[in-house]
């Protein structure tokens, strides 16, 4: 129990900590790709710093749902960030890991932040929710498909327990878990609202998506709204390179070998936000209707791999 | 002793029926609050009796006549009754609290005391139905229940579109009851009994054709698609609480049945399953599809229920596979989902059913593109349909998730134990359950959002008032319970003594607390506190209008397109021409058509053939005597044929 607390805490700071760096250096890594310098690699935390300082507007048509739509955001993503070891992996708790509710603390979130998104009666708002709404639920069967995958692969549902057994094999993985790794990218770009599926980078009202959806907030809650998409980033990030590039996870906790992990960690995510990156530069926008076509390619791909290990 | 309260409950129900019926011809309310206050008494009861058979196990028998040797009205309640008569007691409760305020603001004079008697003794014969200890029983009490909800649904029967609800669901009612007699039937064919017991070799053929026709009679009660129509025909013509009690509890005796049949009667073979499965997998996707697309709201929880059924039916249908495949411990894991799904949707869905009832009172339509901007005017009950959307869509630490994430733990585990080709099926069917479970958080949110959030979008959604204080009661009950059974489910299912995978949602309940005051702690010492509040900004417009604000049909666009071959939307585009001297030398219409896919290749067909066979028979019957006499004669001569041919 006390081991847990000290997870709960450590790892509830080391993911507030890191989630902006990535979010900065992918932004980093696309503007070199268009030959501009960009931003700092700290420019996120400024951002939120700035934020915070702001007020907040309402609008006087946004009720309940918008004042603690950030909160309950947050929330929802710091309980699911406990479900997701960045460096360190304990005992699992009371059904925490547990992959199936992982997703679904996920789903809350986006429920929230969609409601919000209607709530103050914007036009951009509501087509922001929409569509969000609209390509979460199409990309649902491949995202379900890709974990019924690696809870078969791993023999377990538990996320901790998959960490533990990559962890412990230690070595780049398999082919399987590679093909596994693709799928997990597609799902990581479409969850994040990147390129081509959602473009971070626009507020033009015919491409956005997530940011359509975000658009009313402000202050404080805006603040919390970008920490919470870059801590699900990072989730999403943590899972994919825990599971493919193990080495340097911990699972029995010391003091030098925290300190090797965490490092070990930033090196992969920054290594992860640079491939991310180009991919994004690499691709344009797609029309909105072209998209379930790629998630059927996607969903295809999983299945595809499934069924070969399946037959294997 | 058990049986002496089980008397007492059909007593006070009976009661609830002879007061508002004896005194039909005033309108007085003390007679209707009477018969309100016998339901909720006979629903406290009933509570208290299924929950002490459930916790220990104890079953209560009790043959009530019995004329002859084979034929006897008994009643038993084991644990998989009373756990049934649980989802009645707790839905009847609260409906009852709700309906004391709700159905005095109702047109109708003393017509409203027959509709008090009428749910009484609805909610009287399903009870009889959970509690019938042998098929002969279950079924009359069954026909029962088909006739007094007919009666309920065509409560407002001056109007056109309920009339044609009623004969609808009438018909489709009188199906279910066919079907189910003919398997009952059969049944006694194959085995010389009535009674609920399990069939033992050597198994006779006529079992699974007996299977077929229950699965079929239920499916047609429970809202199966393709035999759903009647659910959004007449769930919108009956008064909100009678919708509460026919999508919450009258669907699950549908499914108490099937589970019934098949636990205690068959051994289920591997195909049944995969039917189960297929029809469950079948009425989720689509019920759900077809949901995102309604605009009327009580049309669309109609859908969401087709589609819950459906989840339902799926962990049944994967239970029996896995019993088939030989995996006890995982396929109890998916029927104990499938049965706690069943009682978190008579929650959930008699919750959103009587919200709604109050939204469609204080703006007199059904309509959520009229609606809008409520959560300002009606803050209590936005809140309480808002913890109906939240369980329905599945998202934890509600009721909803804590059922559906045993049919996905079930599902996840099963497919790395069974066989290849099965493997294949189980993981199309886990996409499209995964499918059916983020579009009904689309669906909700388009729904909570179009009602009530953002800009009241006509003056009656503007001029709605709160509802009164037992219009709000009776919801807050099944909200509590949502909230309850979604954070204790794992201490719950300790209680009753069975070992399921169930994640602890009281931690992460706690959990979600606690991030969420460290957030706002965190955020009260290092943000600014300033709040202004500023009109949302309209590209420029001087004030924003109601009618730039999203949709409900902007809001489900996309999937409309994405789905539309599933729609079977037709385009119609024509147009009008003109020549030079502008004479117009053609013309046409543009159209959008939603076709009706099962009424016009399904329902039609069947009832136009059925009234071409009727027409030709009738042909016999000409009313002439001569014709009669010749009837009369032919049999005599085929008779004495027969007779001299085979004697």
């Amino acid at each position: 129990m006390n081991g847990f607390l000290l997870y709960l805490v450590l790892n509830t700071l080391v993911v507030l900590a890191i989630a902006p760096l990535f979010v900065s250096l992918i932004k980093k890594v696309k503007a070199r790709t268009q030959g501009r310098s960009g931003p700092s690699v700290f420019q996120t935390y400024y951002n939120l710093a700035k934020l915070l300082k702001k007020e907040v507007i309402y609008s006087p048509n946004s009720s309940r749902i918008m004042r603690v739509a950030p909160i309950v955001n947050m929330a929802a993503l710091l309980v699911a960030a406990l479900f997701v070891p960045l460096v360190f992996v304990p005992e699992p708790l009371g059904g925490i890991g547990n992959i199936i509710l992982f997703l679904y603390l996920l789903a809350l979130a986006k429920f929230f932040m969609a409601l919000a998104g209607l709530d103050a009666g914007s036009s951009f708002g509501g087509m922001g929710s929409s569509r969000e709404m609209s390509i979460s639920a199409i990309i649902e069967p491949t995202t379900i498909i890709v974990f019924a995958a690696l809870v078969f692969v791993f023999k377990s549902l538990n996320i901790f327990d998959m960490f533990a057994t990559s962890a412990a094999a230690g070595t780049l993985a398999t082919p399987v878990l590679i093909l596994l790794g693709i799928s997990l990218f597609i799902i990581l770009i479409v969850e994040t609202s990147r390129l081509p599926v959602d473009n971070p980078e626009t507020h033009l009202e015919l491409t956005m998506i997530h940011e359509g959806m975000i658009l009313e907030q402000s202050g404080r809650n805006l603040a919390l709204m970008e920490l919470s998409a870059a801590v699900k980033l990072t989730l999403l990030m943590a899972i994919l390179i825990n599971l493919i590039v193990p080495f340097g996870l911990m699972t029995t906790f010391t003091l030098a070998g925290l300190l090797i992990a965490a490092l070990l960690f930033v090196v992969k995510g920054s290594i992860l936000a640079g491939i991310i990156g180009l991919f994004e530069s690499s691709t344009a926008k797609m029309r909105f209707f072209r998209l379930p076509s790629l998630f059927a390619m996607a969903f295809f791909f999983s299945t595809l791999i499934i069924i070969i290990e399946v037959f294997a | 002793m058990g049986a002496e309260f089980f008397l007492l409950v059909l007593l006070l129900l009976l009661a609830g029926i002879a007061v508002p019926l004896a005194t039909s011809g005033q309108d007085r309310r003390i007679s209707r609050t009477a018969a309100h206050v016998c339901t909720i008494a006979a629903s406290a009861v009933l509570a208290a009796i299924a929950l002490f058979v459930l916790v220990t196990g104890q079953e209560i028998t009790w043959t009530a006549y019995q004329p002859f040797g084979f034929f006897s009205i008994a009643f038993v309640i084991d644990r998989l009754a009373a756990f049934f008569l649980l989802i009645i007691a707790a839905v009847s409760l609260c409906v009852a609290i709700y309906s004391g305020e709700y159905v005095e603001h109702l047109e109708g004079g003393s017509r409203r005391n027959l509709l008090c008697g009428c749910v009484n003794l609805f909610i009287l014969s399903m009870v009889l139905v959970v509690a019938s200890a042998n098929t002969l029983s279950f079924l009359f009490f069954w026909e029962l229940m088909a006739a007094s909800s007919f009666f309920l649904v065509m409560y407002e029967y001056t109007l056109p579109e309920t009339r044609k609800a009623g004969i609808f669901y009438f018909v489709m009612t009188q199906l279910s009851t066919l079907f189910v007699l003919l398997g009952v039937i059969l049944l006694y064919a194959g085995t010389g009994s009535f009674a609920f017991s399990l069939i033992r070799s050597p198994v006779s053929p006529l079992i699974p054709v007996a299977f077929l026709c229950l699965f079929l009679g239920f499916s047609i009660k429970a809202g199966i698609i393709p035999f759903h129509k009647w659910l959004p025909y007449a769930h919108p013509a009956s008064p909100s609480p009678i919708s509460a009690l026919m999508s919450g509890v009258m669907l699950k005796i549908a499914v108490y049945g099937l589970v019934r049949f098949l636990l205690d009667v068959f051994t289920p073979e591997l195909w049944w399953g995969l039917l189960i499965l297929a029809a469950g997998t079948a009425s989720a996707v689509l019920g759900i599809i077809y949901a995102l697309k309604e605009h009327d709201v009580k049309a669309m929880l109609a859908y969401s229920s087709i589609e819950n059924i459906g989840i339902i039916f799926i962990g049944i249908g994967l239970s029996v596979v896995l019993t088939a495949v030989n995996l006890p411990v995982l396929a109890q894991i998916s029927l104990l989902g499938a049965l706690f799904h069943a009682l978190n949707h008579a929650l959930f869905k008699s919750l959103l059913f009587l919200t709604s009832g109050s939204v469609v009172h204080a703006t007199h339509t059904r309509d959520i593109e009229h609606m809008g901007g409520l959560s300002h005017v009606m803050p209590y009950t936005s809140a309480l349909f808002f913890v109906g959307a939240v369980a329905i869509a599945a998202l934890p630490p509600l009721n909803g998730f804590a059922s559906e994430i045993l049919i996905f733990i079930s599902f996840f585990s099963s497919v790395s134990a069974v066989d290849p080709l099965l493997k294949v099926v189980m993981f199309i069917a886990l996409s499209l359950f995964a499918l059916t479970s983020a579009l009904s958080a689309a669906c909700f949110v388009k729904a909570f959002g179009s009602i009530f959030l953002a800009m009241p979008r006509s003056e009656e959604s503007a001029k709605a008032r709160e509802v009164p204080f037992l219009m709000l009661l009776g919801p807050a009950i099944l909200a509590g319970a949502c909230i309850i059974l979604g954070l204790f489910a794992l201490q719950l299912f300790t209680l009753a003594g069975f070992a399921v995978p169930e994640p602890d949602m009281l931690l992460i309940g706690v959990l979600l607390l606690v991030m969420a005051g460290f957030t706002y702690v965190v955020l009260h010492f290092t943000a600014s506190r300033e709040v202004r509040v500023s009109e949302t900004w309209g590209c420029g417009t001087l004030s924003q209008q109601p009618s730039t604000e999203y949709t409900g049909h902007g809001f489900s666009e996309p999937i409309d397109i994405i789905f539309s071959s599933i729609y079977c939307t037709r385009l119609k585009n024509e147009r009008m021409f003109f020549d030079e001297k502008n004479c117009h030398f053609r013309e046409g219409v543009a159209e959008i058509r939603l076709l009706k896919v099962f009424e016009e290749y399904l329902y039609l067909p069947v009832s136009r053939a059925s009234l071409r066979v009727a027409t030709a028979v009738s042909r016999f019957q000409n009313g002439c005597l001569d014709t009669y006499l010749l009837y009369v004669f032919f049999a005599v001569i085929a008779v004495i044929v027969y007779l001299g041919w085979f004697a």
